[in-house]
């Protein structure tokens, strides 16, 4: 019997998350002849595309027909409120019938948000680890924490670092919180497996310290629940390992010399791209 | 008409021609000239004499350049002597007479650098108070400084930590805030001390916070102090809340940010941690930085977290020029130290941190201001790099003369840094320092003498103690007063509130109490405890001496107002032996604790001053003198 999650059992969420997980690395390989411009690059393609997704979406799901004529009523109420400017009572009429229209359009919309909100949130979630953490840098310290089932008893956790990483203070046991943490320096750009050894449950978990902006693997977890907020790796086999996390540093995306949170870009483009090109697919929004 | 003014050309043009050729070459000697200086706080000529062969580019310099000691400043203490470097004026023109000035109305103590105003005019609302005009900073000290000048005539330079630069003075010209910045909390640098060891009994001591954690605890929350909340009718004090996780047995613990985490064992330090001290939630809030030693996690825990300084990335208050200017250094070079005295001598003299601790967290001052001295030396190309080092004289208060080795150590990490700037081409290179040093064996009270002398008189004369601010002075019946380190104030009729001492009674009972001081012995030993006494009036050329004190006390080497003098007490012995970790000094007779003054070149001036050294700098870029610049070339 396999733990199941929004009637999704977990080995098809794994499926799903690895895919997702490929085409990303692959779409995000695509653009390393930009070298450092590839990150923002990708995004704004990646940013486009979704505009232009979302878009359709809109058009399939919404009653355009409905949409214009609110639309219609909307300048209209306004036009009245300005030609009628000196009359109270029609201008508080136009703004109850524009307030009124306003809500009947959100009403419209709401349609095919609930339609776009799962894909791209699924794919908001799964960008965070191309664009939301900047690799480690060499040299600077970072904590590593696996968060247990039960205390961590019996035999002394332990972690084996990849060959340019090391372990530079004991583990702090954390009882009341069932973690237990190491600080792990990187001492030059690297990447590779940490190995973990707790309660006699030997796991891994992706680590990269230096060079560009790419792929880097948050938080790997054994719940399913947990494994929708963090899909950069496959799951954890159940045992007393419930998640195991290093604590990144937040990476800014670069865009011409200003810098920012990638999903603020994101934002911007997809919603740019769908405002230009909604009268060539048609879509009243 | 027309004939005599074309007769007049070729005089003209002769005359434009000559004028030229003399701005041409003025021009050409300061264009590409370029000269460092660099302000070694602290650094005694007999220190450095005695150890030529340990300190190998300061010994070269003296070989194939030139050395003097520098006489020092009346009193010789680094904010006075330093603005005398920065201006060219004497205290009595800078207006800095002490660290800590009165004010007449209150007698309150005050700072001599600064002076931080609120907003005049606000709104309030609810619990919040909205600044409709925006507060100031103010710097204290008057004058222009030798930088200015340079700027005003085209020439660049970088002034890095000038003390008593807090907020910097206007201009266009790169610098950096020193001694007088004050960390986050407004102080000069308060640390914070978390413990539930039952054998700290303390709560407050001087520079620093201690507070009680909750006993056998092996998780607690530091509330890490930002400033008063001055958006806040209550002015709150903000905060920021810090986890600590101890290992059930390691002597290791995890601090939760809200932000970040980290790991330390006992006896790290950790890096530099950013924090935002929230003001209004979501709309406004002050970023600070601080460093938190882990002393020891079991059985009890005891954690010292540095003050809080203002972050050099967001800068809460003005810090350098161009006001982006740390930011740039913050960028290039990480977090640094922003508060301007550094080093932790206060949790040393509280017995919080042991001396080695003390020296270790001073060599991260010194590897911070190090590593930024090698930037600026890597980013020199023309002009002024004047640069500050604070180390040899935080180390100098705490080591001198009986930890000579590891104050050594400071001074051979300075050395290279002298080294590197002589390996700088075709540059012109000065060094000075604002004082020397001597033992400080003995604290004197002086308001407890002027008490029994019958200058200053209790309401009852049992209440001696350490109460500071004159809590128990009986202002009708006191004629003198003791304030900074120093300083001894007649409490004077029509400058004072309720001020006794009538004007023209003023010039007979300076004239008494300063004979009396000369007569001051000290009962243990018999010696004379001061060597000279300075009257305001007389001591100095210039003429803004409205916060001066009017008597300025010249210990003999040895003896030191005590740390109550400075803020005012009345203990009830006139002297006694300072047990303190604090175990030298320089606030004493000026002719005791000279300062030193090295150059690439030979000096003409036998005994240079410092208002010399600016008029040097400014003589060696080919810029005049302001007014009232006392100074005169030491070439």
């Amino acid at each position: 019997m396999r733990p199941a999650c929004w009637g999704i059992r977990c080995s098809e969420l794994d499926v799903f998350n690895a895919i997702v997980n490929a085409v990303l690395r692959a779409f995000f390989a695509a653009f390393s002849w930009a070298g450092t411009n590839g990150a923002w690059l990708s995004l704004t393609l990646l940013s486009v595309l979704v505009g232009v997704g979302m878009l359709w979406v809109f058009r399939k799901t919404s009653d355009q027909g409905a949409i214009r004529a609110v639309k219609r009523k909307v300048h209209a109420y306004l036009l009245e409120m300005r030609v009628y400017v000196d009359d109270p009572g029609a201008t508080w009429r136009a703004q109850n019938s524009l307030l009124k229209a306003n809500l009947r359009y959100m009403g419209l919309a709401l349609r095919p948000a609930l339609f776009m909100v799962v894909p791209v949130g699924i794919l908001l979630i799964h960008l965070e680890a191309f664009y939301g953490r900047a690799p480690l840098e060499p040299g600077r310290p970072v904590v590593v924490t696996a968060g247990l089932r039960g205390n961590a008893d019996g035999p002394p956790p332990e972690l084996v670092p990849p060959r340019g990483f090391e372990i530079s203070a004991p583990p702090v046991r954390i009882p009341d919180e069932h973690e237990v943490s190491w600080r792990i320096v990187p001492r030059v750009a690297a990447s590779g497996e940490l190995h973990f050894q707790i309660g006699g449950q030997s796991i891994t978990q992706d680590i990269v310290a230096g060079g560009g902006q790419r792929f880097i693997p948050g938080r790997r977890v054994h719940s399913a629940w947990d494994a929708i907020w963090h899909p950069d790796e496959s799951r954890l086999p159940a045992g007393k390992i419930e998640w195991v996390e290093v604590a990144y540093p937040s990476a800014s995306l670069g865009v011409f010399g200003i810098h920012m949170n990638w999903l603020v870009w994101f934002l911007i483009v997809s919603m740019l791209a769908a405002l230009l090109l909604r009268k060539r697919f048609g879509v009243t929004l | 008409m027309r004939s005599d003014g074309s007769g007049s050309w070729p005089l003209s043009l002769a005359i434009a021609a000559a004028l030229l050729a003399g701005c041409s070459h003025q021009t050409t000697h300061a264009a590409g000239k370029r000269m460092i200086v660099l302000g070694i706080d602290g650094m005694d000529p007999d220190f450095v004499a005695r150890h030529w062969d340990s300190l190998p580019n300061l010994n070269r310099l003296h070989q194939q350049g030139d050395f003097r000691r520098l006489a020092t400043t009346i009193p010789p203490q680094s904010p006075v002597a330093w603005s005398t470097v920065s201006t060219g004026l004497d205290p009595g023109g800078h207006g800095l007479f002490d660290f800590i000035h009165r004010n007449p109305a209150t007698r309150e103590p005050i700072s001599s650098m600064a002076e931080v105003s609120d907003p005049k005019n606000t709104l309030h609302i609810g619990p919040y108070v909205i600044p409709l005009s925006s507060g100031t900073v103010e710097s204290l000290r008057h004058g222009r400084t030798f930088w200015q000048l340079l700027g005003e005539h085209g020439i660049p330079a970088t002034v890095i930590r000038m003390p008593a630069n807090f907020p910097p003075a206007e201009c266009e010209q790169e610098s950096l805030a020193g001694m007088g910045t004050p960390d986050l909390n407004g102080s000069f640098g308060t640390f914070s001390f978390y413990t539930n060891d039952p054998a700290e009994t303390r709560s407050e001591v001087s520079g620093g916070h201690i507070i009680h954690l909750p006993p056998k605890s092996t998780s607690a929350v530091l509330r890490i102090e930002g400033p008063p909340n001055t958006l806040r009718k209550d002015r709150a004090v903000s905060y920021v809340s810090l986890t600590v996780h101890a290992d059930p047995t390691a002597a290791v613990a995890r601090f939760d940010a809200p932000e970040q985490q980290f790991v330390i064992r006992q006896g790290e330090w950790s890096d530099w941690q950013r924090a935002d001290f929230t003001l209004i939630p979501g709309i406004k809030s002050v970023s600070g930085i601080f460093r938190i030693y882990l002393q020891q996690v079991h059985p009890y825990w005891r954690i010292y977290v540095s003050p809080v300084n203002i972050d050099p990335g967001e800068p809460a208050l003005p810090i350098s020029t161009p006001a982006d200017y740390s930011r740039t250094l913050e960028t290039k070079l990480g977090p640094f130290y922003t508060q301007g005295i550094a080093e932790e001598t206060s949790a040393f003299r509280a017995g919080i941190l042991s001396k080695g601790e003390f020296l270790e967290q001073s060599r991260k001052v010194l590897a911070d201001s190090l590593r930024m001295f090698h930037y600026e030396l890597r980013h020199f190309s023309s002009g002024l790099l004047f640069y500050y080092f604070s180390s040899i004289d935080q180390n100098s208060h705490m080591l001198w003369g009986k930890y000579d080795d590891d104050l050594l150590d400071i001074y051979k990490q300075v050395d290279s840094a002298v080294g590197d700037a002589m390996a700088v081409p075709d540059t012109e290179l000065l060094i000075l320092s604002d004082h020397g040093f001597a033992r400080f064996d003995r604290a004197v009270h002086l308001n407890t003498w002027l008490m029994q002398q019958g200058y200053l008189t209790l309401d009852d004369p049992t209440k001696t103690g350490d109460d500071e601010e004159f809590a128990h002075v009986n202002w009708n019946r006191t004629e003198a007063y003791a304030l900074g380190l120093n300083g001894i104030y007649l409490n004077l009729y029509g400058r004072e509130n309720g001020g006794i001492v009538s004007p023209a009674d003023k010039e007979d009972l300076l004239n008494e109490i300063a004979q009396k001081l000369l007569e001051f012995r000290d009962p243990v030993n018999g010696e004379h405890v001061v060597d000279k006494v300075f009257f305001s009036s007389t001591a100095y050329r210039g003429k803004n001496l409205r916060l001066a004190p009017d008597i300025i006390v010249g210990f003999r080497r040895g003896y030191r107002a005590s740390w109550q003098t400075a803020l005012g007490a009345v203990p009830p012995v006139m002297l006694e032996d300072n047990n303190q970790a604090w175990i030298a000094d320089h606030c004493m007779n000026p002719d005791e604790v000279p300062g030193v003054l090295f150059c690439n070149r030979k000096f003409r001036a036998a005994h240079p001053q410092m208002a010399d050294v600016p008029a040097t700098i400014l003589s060696e870029f080919g810029v005049p003198l302001a007014p009232g610049m006392l100074g005169h070339t030491v070439f």
